[in-house]
């Protein structure tokens, strides 16, 4: 945490909870759910090799890009939807949705004036700072944060690209870096995720539209923080976005990520791939805070949200640190992982997710040990209202050439309410004598002992409910970024509402 | 795929870790005949009964209460259990009845497929012990379904201690207040797959499963165990302890599953592997899968080699580093044989775990 | 002025009836000491006046300040003025003790129509009070009684009841576990925040060690749910003497 901001770090507990009850009070449900009115361009609906190309000259890719794409979209022609998550998922017509939409605007802006006011207007209400002299989230003397705005299939703002340009750091939309920087993308991308690795990824090798493309040279400390805000408008439409983070020798990086959508009865499909490559000494701090809409109190609508993040840890002590607030989303199957190919390499995944209605998540990580000391923690927190299910799935794998590896995970469940279900599904592979693998879990309800001596003090039941709830989660929560932070306590808060008594 | 055997493949879930690629060929093969059974026998004092390639020999056995003959031994769909087929043992035992010694159960394979079907029906307050011992080399393969009135309490201690390969299926059923515990000790030279299912099936019932598995060589042990708690104030105990060598692999996949209405319920799961080579492997699943709001679950597994500040402690006090290994290891191990009620049965099981461990 | 009016109150926890017809008035800058027997009702009778869900009133009614107390939450009682300080002072894993107060504090405040404290001001306020009863600072940091001893989560309730400054403390079994040092700090801290003409207090004892710290205008002796001998301070020296099985038959 820097210096210098108005929040001291004594302070920011508290402070954080006042701005999760102020926004408790302000929103009553899904305050994001609201669409914006513009022109969009669409691709024609369903999915076929024609959509794959449109895609792909849309964003006037180099010929080797529609190659793989083509590759990628063949492949999964072949596949089947993996059916092993606790999940409930009813088939999805890929047929029946757009795979591209894109606001409707000058080919290239030559400065965010020209940026379509609606679609300004939608970052500003979401609180999201597209123009570079607001901050994130409304939080007074927070430091800069750089944003990438992915808006249905493309990007529509970058900001602060120029003074992360003279640290090097380049960061842009990945259209923008398969034209710019082709080596640097063809060399990384799909090396970690391979085409083939999954039906949902490959899915997103063929048509993803958009997203984040970061590289961070050797020796270079971000200077600030980068992020990319998610949104989903268009109806009907699936987003795949793409995100690759660099992060080169000796080098650091935060990145942020937040996802919206609108409130709308249908499901819609979110596809992304996340790679993350971190060499020798390097270091990605990887935060998400996940709320697209979660569908309606019956269970109607909703994002199912398919994504596969996984981070490749090649060098020597490089490290990567997955931490996700996961408070959104119809259906969630997500598990960021850490390849710990490197020495000394560091993994590690801290998690919060939260499902309440009918919402579900099948959410965890891998951590595959393959470099020698290589090290990994992973705390999950799950909690469950409602009649939710929300599970935490994880792997971790020891090879055999990997000596002295240690690994602890936590996993602890919270219920709140008797229709709901909580589970935990570790694996745990071990092929090296010498590791030191510990695992253990817990599953709790809020005490009504907890809650009387909370209100005796004057909170009211939900204040009382989210105050244990951060509580609970606040191993993970701690983890974030302060901006993150304000907003991840929020959602919990707003997310369990109406969920006890 | 497994042509007439028609086995799970690893993608099924519940096989993940398994290896069956042996049995298509112990299955075809011819037993070999009779087979020395002399000192298999522990010599509980009660009713004992000995099966040779999955038949009954009324000669040496003494069956007690055990009838011998057709059994419902419940295992469903179970790819392997539904191979058992209809024919073992039967124990049937009335309310408040039960052999004051425990029943001792001799299972011999001589080269080729053994199977036995087995049902056990306790009414209420019933209570019985158990012991099992599967020797000699072939497939062992029983299926058993057990069934247990209000407050009947069931003891099963098994040890697996020949080649080839074994398949235990177990379901059982618990009404209120009952309580079963099986412990299984896998100290023999063979593969084994071990699949508990227990079902607490009335309020404040007790279910216990867990056991040692020892593996060295190529061997692989491949423990499956689900406690479905299925009413309220119910209490389970899964207490694993893996030990692999060489090129061995231990898997154990233990579940516990707490139903909507199973409120109150108390479930503990622990998973420990050791690695004693580096080209072996440890497996471990503890899965907890809970509808109810109002439990106390918890589980904890680790995996690693000896506790090298024991070692060095030993050393210190003057034990050489063998024998330091050898101690930690039987401490480690012994865990999971402490819950056996019959001391002879105890001592016995102790010793085979010993002798592997010396071996 | 009246504070605290119960009258033929009557309360039952799991269908057994607890408090059976009691009445009690409490004014404005007195200390009321109950004591009794275990099983008398004693902690019914907080957790009743707490709204403590399970503890149901099958009669009587309780006025506090001029309010009916009963048709109030729990949460509403504490922003009416009433603090409940507990014989078991509650766990909150995460939650640390001054995010805690100060959420529970500003809650109370904003019921009150009172303007919220800043980080600061609340830290400062906090501080002091610790200060005051003797709490290390850095349990002000740790989450709400965590790993607190019997004796320091007395005192955090103390240093709770000094940061939110109720009008009427009902201090149930306060004196339970405590060591003699602990006992003074306790008693010394009701003396300084309490006692004061607009407040009161209702000590809930079973020994009248605590009273050799805390002087009660008034015990009262609690028996079969209902108040059964009432007198000055004189009366707890006299049931360290004979006991309550005299007092009470």
């Amino acid at each position: 945490m820097s210096d210098g901001t108005t929040l001291s770090k004594d302070d920011a507990p508290e402070l954080r909870d006042q701005a999760a009850r102020d926004a408790a009070d302000k929103a009553a449900t899904y305050e994001w759910g609201f669409v914006s009115d513009l022109e969009q361009e669409f691709a024609p609906k369903g999915l076929n090799e024609d959509i794959v190309r449109f895609i792909s000259a849309k964003k006037n890719e180099p010929a080797w890009m529609l190659e793989w794409r083509l590759k990628a979209f063949r492949m999964w022609q072949g596949m089947t939807a993996p059916d092993w998550a606790k999940l409930n998922v009813p088939p999805i017509d890929y047929q029946d949705a757009y795979y591209y939409a894109a606001p409707k605007q000058k080919p290239s802006l030559s400065s965010l004036d020209e940026l379509d006011p609606e679609i300004r207007r939608t970052y500003e209400k979401l609180g999201i700072p597209i123009e570079e002299q607001k901050v994130l989230a409304g939080v007074e003397g927070a430091r800069k944060v750089a944003v990438d705005a992915v808006f249905d299939s493309v990007s529509v703002a970058t900001t602060f690209r120029e003074e992360l340009k003279k640290a090097g750091v380049i960061f842009l939309s990945i259209s923008e870096a398969i034209r710019e920087y082709p080596e640097l993308v063809r060399k990384w991308l799909g090396k970690v995720v391979p085409i083939h690795d999954n039906y949902f990824a490959t899915l997103n090798s063929a048509v993803f539209s958009d997203g984040t493309f970061v590289y961070v040279p050797e020796g270079v400390r971000c200077p600030m923080e980068l992020s990319t805000y998610f949104r989903i408008n268009a109806a009907n439409t699936g987003q795949f976005e793409r995100t690759l983070i660099v992060c080169d020798k000796g080098a650091y990086v935060s990145y942020l990520e937040g996802c919206t959508a609108p409130q709308r009865d249908e499901n819609q499909l979110h596809a992304a791939v996340v790679e993350l490559v971190a060499l020798d000494d390097a270091e990605i701090k990887y935060s998400t805070v996940q709320n697209w809409y979660p569908g309606d109190a019956e269970g109607r609508g909703g994002i199912y949200n398919f994504v596969t993040k996984r981070a490749l840890c090649q060098g020597r002590n490089s490290k990567v640190s997955w931490t996700q607030v996961e408070t959104g989303s119809a259906v969630t199957w997500k598990y960021p992982s850490c390849v710990l190919a490197g020495e000394n390499s560091v993994g590690e995944f801290y998690s919060v997710a939260v499902t309440n209605n009918h919402q579900q998540a099948d959410t965890g990580t891998k951590m595959i040990h393959l470099g020698k000391g290589s090290r990994s923690t992973i705390v999950s927190k799950g909690i469950s209202a409602g009649k939710s299910n929300n599970t935490y799935r994880g792997l971790v794998r020891v090879g055999p050439t990997a000596e002295g590896v240690r690994n602890f995970t936590q996993c602890d469940s919270l219920l709140l309410g008797d229709q709901c279900g909580a589970h935990t599904v570790p694996y745990i592979e071990v092929r090296n004598p010498s590791a030191q693998i510990e695992h253990e879990a817990t599953t709790s309800k809020i005490s009504d002992d907890q809650l009387f001596y909370a209100m005796s003090r004057g909170l009211d039941q939900e204040a009382a409910v989210a105050l244990i709830v951060n509580g609970f989660a606040r191993e993970v929560l701690q983890q974030l970024p302060m901006e993150f932070a304000v907003e991840a306590q929020k959602l919990l808060g707003i997310s369990l509402e109406g969920s006890v008594g | 795929m497994n042509g007439v055997l028609d086995l799970p493949s690893t993608h099924d879930e519940a096989w993940r870790w398994s290896d069956l690629s042996g049995l298509p060929a112990l299955a075809g093969a011819r037993p070999g005949g009779r087979a020395p059974t002399g000192e298999l026998w522990i010599g509980c004092g009660g009713p004992r009964l000995l099966f040779i390639d999955g038949a009954y020999r009324p000669e040496e056995s003494d069956p007690g209460p055990v009838t011998v003959g057709p059994a419902e031994a419940g295992a469903g769909d179970h790819p392997l259990g539904r191979l058992a087929g209809h024919q073992g043992w039967r124990l049937q035992l009335a309310r408040d009845r039960g052999p004051a010694a425990t029943i001792e159960i001799v299972h011999v394979a001589t080269g080729g497929p053994a199977h036995v079907a087995a049902e056990i029906v306790m009414d209420e307050d019933a209570q019985a012990s158990l012991v099992e011992t599967f020797a000699g080399e072939g497939w062992h393969n029983v299926a058993r379904k057990i069934t247990l009135g209000r407050a009947a309490r069931l003891g099963i201690a098994r040890r697996v201690l020949g080649g080839g390969f074994a398949s235990l299926t177990d379901t059982a059923s618990l009404a209120a207040g009952a309580s079963l515990d099986i412990a299984t000790l896998a100290a023999g030279s063979g593969d084994s797959r071990l699949d508990t299912r227990l079902t607490l099936e009335g309020g404040g019932a007790y279910g216990e499963a867990g056991g040692a598995l020892l593996a060295r060589g190529a061997q692989r042990h491949d423990a499956n165990a689900v406690l479905r708690h299925a009413a309220a104030g119910g209490t389970s105990r899964q207490l694993w302890r893996s030990v692999a060598d060489d090129r061995a692999t231990c898997a154990v996949a233990a579940r516990v599953e707490v139903a909507r209405d199973a409120q109150k319920t108390d479930a503990e799961q622990s998973l420990k592997g050791l690695l004693l080579a580096r080209t072996a492997t440890i497996n471990a699943k503890p899965e907890l899968e809970i509808f109810a709001d109002d439990v106390k679950c918890a589980h904890g597994a680790t995996v690693g080699e000896l506790d090298r500040n024991a070692l060095f402690y030993l050393a210190s006090r003057g034990v050489p580093p063998v024998e330091a290994k050898a101690l930690l290891t039987r401490a480690f191990v012994a865990d999971a044989l402490a819950r056996i009620g019959d001391e002879a049965v105890r001592a016995a099981f102790l010793a085979d775990a010993e002798a592997w461990l010396g071996a | 002025m009246t504070m605290l009016n119960i009258e033929n109150l009557s309360a039952e926890v799991g269908g057994k009836t607890i408090l059976n017809g009691l009445s009690l008035s409490i004014n404005a800058g007195e200390i009321h000491a109950i004591m009794g027997p275990n099983g008398a009702g004693k902690s019914t009778l907080a957790y009743t006046l707490g709204g403590r869900p399970g503890y149901e009133v099958t009669g009587g009614s309780v006025r506090f300040l001029g309010e009916d107390l009963l048709a109030k939450e729990p949460h509403e009682r504490a922003a009416a003025g009433l603090f409940l300080g507990f014989q078991y002072p509650v766990e909150i894993p995460g939650v640390s003790n001054v995010q805690f107060l100060r959420s529970a504090l500003n809650a109370q405040r904003v019921a009150r129509g009172q303007a919220e404290l800043s980080g600061g001001d609340f830290l400062r306020l906090a501080r002091a009070q610790a200060d005051a009863l003797g709490l290390a600072q850095d349990m002000l940091k740790r989450p709400v009684n965590v790993g607190f001893s019997g004796g320091e989560k007395k005192r955090n309730e103390m240093v709770q009841m000094g940061i939110i400054d109720p009008r009427l403390a009902i201090l149930d079994e306060t004196d339970s576990g405590l060591d003699i040092d602990a006992l003074r700090v306790v008693g010394h801290g009701i003396n300084t925040i309490m006692r004061k003409p607009d407040r009161a207090v209702l000590l809930i004892t079973h020994y009248q060690r605590l009273l050799d710290y805390v002087k009660p205008d008034f015990v009262h002796v609690l028996a079969g749910g209902r108040i059964v001998r009432s007198g000055g301070a004189e009366l707890a020296l006299e049931l360290e003497r004979e006991g309550y099985g005299a007092l009470a038959a």
